[in-house]
């Protein structure tokens, strides 16, 4: 019975690809703009910002037609990969980090450079995050939000008991701030989860605060004589000392599981994305309970390590498909558009020219955006290990591996640290 | 009777029984717990709790409330989805599997047991490696993105599994039954359906709840085979889960997780108990 179902269809299917879609791209000059989105985004603030951006398109006149992988990065990799094969991509979905220019080879992607100059846009993004969305010097990809992985949030009442009111800047602050805690009764000063993610942004930020240009040779460029320098084996020091200062039982719990002994006071300090600001007030804690802060850094300038967001672009024959990501691409680089998708997921905006200062912004988002502009007149924005910018899926995974092992068995000692993460990239490259 | 109801080893049989009983319900209990607490409850004391009043509401919310993205009907039209993929594929799976099984082990034909074996061979695949054929396959024939799409996924792919079960199972069939069926004159499929049918009953219980928990719950080719609405119950139940940036709806998701259980809950409880006997009848041969 399935056959003939089968037969029927891929004759309407053929004859539908070879008539009537060229047809109708030739007769209608004024096309009215679709766009065909896959992306992650379905639940929470994340489905909520999407869908404001679907909105916004509507408006414009455009129809929106997204369609949402839940689930991790792989499955929304299988879903586009299947699309591609099947000669379908979508006109535009959400990619990010190195991966935009390890899949541009994969499938014909759009060259946005005249966009992008129309918009001004160049000018306004950081330096790194420019270089990953345009792989070969074009501009295929654009980046919509950006969130940074090493923010310090600290517990007020922690801070209270344990009669503390400096927020540390270097990692010296840092630790003794944990000690004072500890002395004051606070058994756990760190209150980080044991997620994959979050034992790498224990690592990446203990490394960037330590050195930014040894992160950035280390970790981004994979150099041999960084991987294996002193500032590796002192970032794993601190990781150690962080792993100490936290609750064992978290298992792989997420961070967000400790958030109510954060508040409490149970628990002092934790390094996060600026997105656990939203999170905090879903849960319905305040703004007083805590006070935002850059990750430690030994040369006291913030360093920033960046998370960004962005949609990549797949060629289409179709016209109005093509009307549908110039639309797209446009409303992605507005400023007007960037702050409300931020404001919605707590992230903030790519461009450093949008003004945090009006109502909607959180003072842990001007802090984040203020702190992203210091690191990049210093040079001090890198990308982010722990959230797949700074290296491609496999290298990333063969890096983490070695991280997490590190943080949860005690056994191995920073110098074997040293030497199995600079193993694990030479047998991943 | 009475005095060995009582005696020491009966307790102890018990007493351990009844401790691995609670360890394998404790998971289930946090879970339902939590189906009846608020998000902000969970989120402020812990995981593990008694209700402090009732939240009821996180049932509507599952069934019809919660949004994917644009989306916001709840858990209901995936089910719906699912449902329409589970029960056609779990229908041609189980027969097709029976009339292979019944061909390889109760007929003699060139490269009977080669056939067997390669259909078996399915069962030891892993999933990710028959993702791009897949892929190739439903472009060609122009099935990509169509719940039809995955009916034939799941048939075919559990053809593995049926064949081998009903293999097991028919092997244990006197061959005279076939022989006298012969000499009065039935054919391939007459034996089929008159004989061996009606003698199937542990056998196809058995695959019917293993071809359909496993659809059901199947999560990779339901989620990039489909697209937008058509989406299985499994990619509703990520969707509602997996957001990094956001506190985790504890509330809401429990109530998902029990309601998008009950199918293959609810098949267990009627055919739980030929799936042991149907299990072993064929283990033995």
């Amino acid at each position: 019975m399935p056959i003939t179902t089968i037969t029927r269809r891929r004759l309407l299917a053929g004859s539908a690809a070879a008539l009537a879609l060229p047809a109708i791209a030739r007769a209608q000059s004024a096309v009215k703009p679709r766009l065909t989105v896959i992306s992650q985004w379905s639940a929470g603030s994340d489905g909520a910002a999407i869908t404001a951006l679907g909105k916004k398109f509507e408006e414009k006149g455009g129809i929106w037609q997204h369609s949402p992988v839940p689930g991790f990065t792989t499955e929304m990799m299988n879903k586009l990969r299947a699309q591609i094969i099947a000669g379908d991509p979508p006109a535009c979905s959400q990619l990010k980090g190195p991966e935009i220019a390890a899949w541009s080879k994969i499938a014909p992607t759009v060259n946005l450079d005249a966009l992008v100059a129309a918009a001004g846009y160049e000018k306004v993004v950081a330096p790194d995050l420019a270089r990953l969305h345009k792989p070969g010097g074009k501009w295929i990809s654009l980046p919509l939000q950006i969130y940074s992985t090493n923010m310090l949030f600290l517990s007020k009442r922690a801070m209270d008991k344990a009669k503390a009111d400096k927020i540390p800047v270097t990692w010296a602050d840092f630790n003794d701030l944990a000690e004072k805690m500890k002395a004051s009764g606070i058994t756990y000063p760190i209150a980080n989860g044991g997620t994959r993610p979050d034992d790498g942004q224990k690592f990446e930020a203990s490394l960037a605060g330590i050195s930014p240009t040894v992160y950035r040779a280390a970790i981004m460029n994979l150099d041999k004589k960084a991987l294996e320098g002193p500032e590796i084996k002192a970032a794993f020091a601190q990781v150690r000392k962080i792993a100490d200062w936290s609750d064992p039982n978290v298992g792989a719990q997420p961070y967000a599981t400790n958030l109510k002994r954060f508040v409490d006071g149970e628990m002092g300090m934790l390094i996060m994305g600026g997105w656990a600001q939203g999170v905090l007030r879903n849960a319905g804690f305040k703004f007083d309970d805590y006070v935002i802060a850059p990750g430690p850094s030994d040369n006291t300038k913030p360093v920033f390590l960046l998370n960004a967001d962005a949609f990549i672009f797949w060629q289409r024959k179709e016209a109005d498909l093509q009307a549908g990501q110039t639309l797209m691409a446009q409303l992605v680089m507005d400023p007007a558009i960037q702050t409300m998708y931020s404001q919605i997921t707590g992230s903030i905006p790519v461009r450093t020219d949008v003004d945090l200062s009006g109502e909607g912004w959180s003072d842990g988002q001007r802090r984040t955006a203020a702190a992203l502009k210091d690191a990049v007149a210093n040079n001090q924005a890198v990308l982010s290990l722990a959230h797949n910018m700074a290296q491609e899926n496999g290298l990333t995974a063969a890096m983490i591996d070695v991280i997490t092992e590190y943080v949860k068995n005690k056994t191995i000692t920073p110098e074997q640290a040293v030497t199995r993460l600079a193993d694990a990239v030479e047998g991943a490259r | 009777m009475r005095d060995r109801a009582l005696a020491p080893s009966r307790i102890l049989i018990y007493f351990v029984v009844s401790l691995m009983a609670a360890a394998w319900l404790a998971p289930l209990v946090v879970v339902v717990l939590n189906s009846l607490r608020t998000n902000e409850e969970i989120a402020q004391a812990s995981m593990i709790g008694w209700p402090k009043h009732w939240a009821w509401s996180n049932y509507a919310a599952a069934w019809s409330g919660f949004c994917v993205a644009e989306t916001c009907a709840g858990i209901r039209p995936y089910m719906l989805n699912s449902a329409l993929v589970t029960i056609p594929a779990t229908i041609f799976s189980t027969l097709l599997g029976a009339i292979a099984g019944y061909a390889v082990s109760l007929w003699r034909f060139r490269g009977d047991s080669w056939i067997y074996g390669i259909v078996t061979l399915g069962l030891f695949l892993p999933q990710q490696m028959r993702l791009l054929p897949w892929t190739i396959v439903l472009r060609d024939i122009g099935l990509i993105n169509t719940l039809t799409g995955l009916v034939l996924i799941h048939t075919i792919q559990g053809l593995s599994f049926t064949t081998l079960f009903c293999r097991n199972y028919y092997v244990a069939i006197p061959h005279e039954l076939i022989r006298a069926a012969r000499i009065d004159g039935a054919g391939f499929f007459r034996i089929f359906w008159r004989i061996i049918l009606p003698l199937s009953s542990p056998i196809l219980i058995v695959t019917v709840i293993w071809q359909f928990t496993h659809i059901w719950n199947e999560f990779l080719y339901g989620v990039t085979f489909t697209t937008g609405q058509q989406q299985p119950v499994t990619a509703a139940l990520i969707a509602l889960s997996a957001a990094i940036a956001d506190i985790p709806k504890h509330g809401v998701q429990s109530a998902a997780v029990i309601i998008a259980a009950l199918p293959t809950l609810l098949i267990y409880l009627f055919g739980g108990r030929y799936f042991v006997r149907g299990l072993t009848a064929g283990a033995v041969k």
